[in-house]
């Protein structure tokens, strides 16, 4: 029964790692940046489910569709405005840049929230379903339909759209994409977007389960870098093996060693795919 | 077989300097090509034809010069202009998206095509028609196909993104000759129907055999051009190009 039960506390947060990796990985993967400022993307969508529910009474699973948008506009603008500028520049610089944009959005958010933690409470509460022993609370059920349909809308967009073609194989071959008309630095904001995005909703799920503080972005940029190592770049595919892997490891660890050291095993296992399978699981691909 | 005609030229160089970052590759390209021809372009390895295919497709900037089609000025213009005027590049190493499927490839090559499902789907059986080996690979990945599948697909996608000057960079290389007669004679037949070519090809008897008319580059120059017939019995030609590439 403790077996079960670890198992679906596994799936449940390995969709939603999944779901905190893929705008990471997205990003990662077509611009070449690392955006640091990701785990402050998730807080801040966070945040917004958590206001959009107090002030107007709004759930979180309506809250994306204002939130969504908000976070497309947010992204868009940044890589227009300030990324774009430097893309071509070395890594490090766009990774500076994007440090730089976390401890902004973190300090703001501090300012405006305070570093104490506060949890979104429901009322009523929307209490847990069980079978036959495995407890399921129903928020956390929403919040993995809500993670499953999310990851599925960006792969559905990617592979079937035409922009998210011109995406795709923007992250396969620049110069190619260009022959064929793509204007790249348009489809880079448009991916930072779409990146930001995924960490806004993200956060609201996130939200639906886990207080919220400025505190924690930098857990989930931790997790969203182990998922992305795990699982491989570039697919979303790979960002739901490695979110499921990731809480797996998590879930049995903390069974057999306690949960302090369950994240540590989580880290070791991320320097043991670094050396021994660096491309992940699921190998680099073309983000189908 | 050169075709009388005195339309616009649909290429038309002056003075086309280019190059990357320090260093100069192109000294000054003057280039008439005329539309509805097949014209080659041969040169030795490093004179600058790819350099020039970049230039003209917007992948590299014209530093100073005049570069035209169809009376279009394209001097400062970018990829996306260049290809909404036409002009299509079909780049050396064919550069496919080799994760993508086949058909997912053609579709970037429509990309810019506003027509819509039916007039994108009619040119999709088009190149399926005219190359029928994509059409039993077409949900395959690009990159798991032959060498001779990959250039169809490149030259395919080419095609989606309705050229009126094609510009295919190293037709041949590496390709079986069997591959290359079959190539061959879908350009020959793409030609009939309208499309003009430029062609860059290493094997000089093919590159004159196809095309009507051809320029020599060397060095970031062009240093001959004429009718390709001539110039296949000229012995400068034969000498520089013909003896080397034969032995
Ligand atoms: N990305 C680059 N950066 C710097 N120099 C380059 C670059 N690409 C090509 N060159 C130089 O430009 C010159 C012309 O190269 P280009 O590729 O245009 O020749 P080519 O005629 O296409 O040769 P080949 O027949 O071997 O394909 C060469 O001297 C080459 O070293
Ligand atoms: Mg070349």
């Amino acid at each position: 029964m403790l077996a079960a039960q670890v198992l679906i506390n596994a799936l449940v947060l390995g969709c939603l790692y999944a779901c905190i990796a893929i705008g990471f990985s997205l990003v990662w993967g077509v611009l070449n940046v690392i955006n640091l400022a990701h785990g402050s993307f998730i807080v801040l969508g966070a945040y917004g489910a958590w206001w959009l529910y107090h002030a107007f009474g709004i759930a979180p699973w309506y809250a994306l569709a204002i939130v969504a948008p908000l976070f497309f506009v947010f992204g868009y603008a940044i890589q227009r405005s300030i990324l774009n500028q430097v893309i071509a520049a070395p890594v490090l610089v766009t990774l500076t840049m994007t440090f730089g944009l976390d401890l902004l959005l973190n300090n703001v958010m501090i300012y405006f929230f305070t570093a104490d933690f506060r949890k979104l409470t429901l009322s009523p509460p929307v209490g847990s379903l069980s079978f036959g022993g495995v407890v399921v609370p129903v928020d956390r059920l929403i919040a993995l339909v809500l993670a499953l349909a999310l990851t599925f809308a960006l792969y559905v967009i990617l592979r079937r759209s035409r922009t998210g073609r011109a995406i795709v194989a923007v992250r396969l071959d620049r110069d190619a994409a260009t022959l064929m008309g793509v204007d790249v630095k348009s489809i880079y904001a448009i991916a930072f977007g779409i990146g930001a995005v995924m960490a806004g909703c993200a956060g609201v799920l996130m939200a639906l389960i886990f207080p919220i503080s400025p505190l924690v972005s930098t857990a989930y940029l931790t997790k969203a870098f182990v998922v992305c190592v795990l699982g491989g770049l570039g697919s979303v595919s790979g960002a739901l093996a490695g979110g499921l892997l990731l809480a797996l490891i998590e879930g049995v660890g903390s069974v057999l060693f306690g949960p302090a050291l369950a994240t540590t095993l989580s880290f070791v296992l991320l320097i043991v795919f670094l050396v021994v399978r660096p491309q992940g699981l699921m190998g680099r691909k073309g983000f189908e | 077989m050169a075709k009388a005609g005195a339309r616009a030229p649909i290429l038309e160089l002056a003075g086309v300097t280019a190059g990357y970052g320090e260093i100069q590759v192109l000294w000054g390209i003057d280039m008439r090509v005329r539309a509805g021809e097949i014209t080659a372009l041969i040169g030795s390895n490093g004179a600058g034809k790819t350099t020039l295919m970049r230039t003209l497709s917007g992948l590299l900037p014209v530093r100073s010069g005049t570069y035209r089609a169809a009376g279009i000025d394209l001097s400062a213009a970018r990829a996306e202009t260049i290809l909404r005027a036409g002009i299509v590049h079909v780049p050396e190493g064919r550069r496919l998206f080799g994760a993508m499927s086949v058909e997912d490839n053609l579709l970037m090559g429509a990309y810019l095509r506003r027509g819509g499902r039916g007039e994108i789907g009619r040119d999709l059986d088009r190149v399926f028609h005219i190359f029928p080996k994509l059409y039993e690979r077409r949900t395959q990945a690009a990159a798991t196909l032959s060498g001779g599948e990959q250039q169809m697909c490149a030259i395919g996608r080419g095609l989606m993104s309705a050229p009126t000057l094609l510009m295919i960079d190293e037709l041949s290389l590496g390709l079986s000759p069997l591959l290359v007669e079959q190539l061959v004679a879908a350009l020959r037949q793409l030609n009939a129907e309208g499309v003009s070519i430029l062609l860059v090809e290493q094997d000089v008897t093919i590159a004159l055999d196809l095309s009507h008319s051809a320029f020599v580059m060397d060095m970031g120059r062009i240093v001959r051009s004429g009718v390709s017939s001539e110039l296949l019995s000229d012995p400068i030609i034969r000498d520089a190009y013909l003896g080397v590439i034969e032995d």
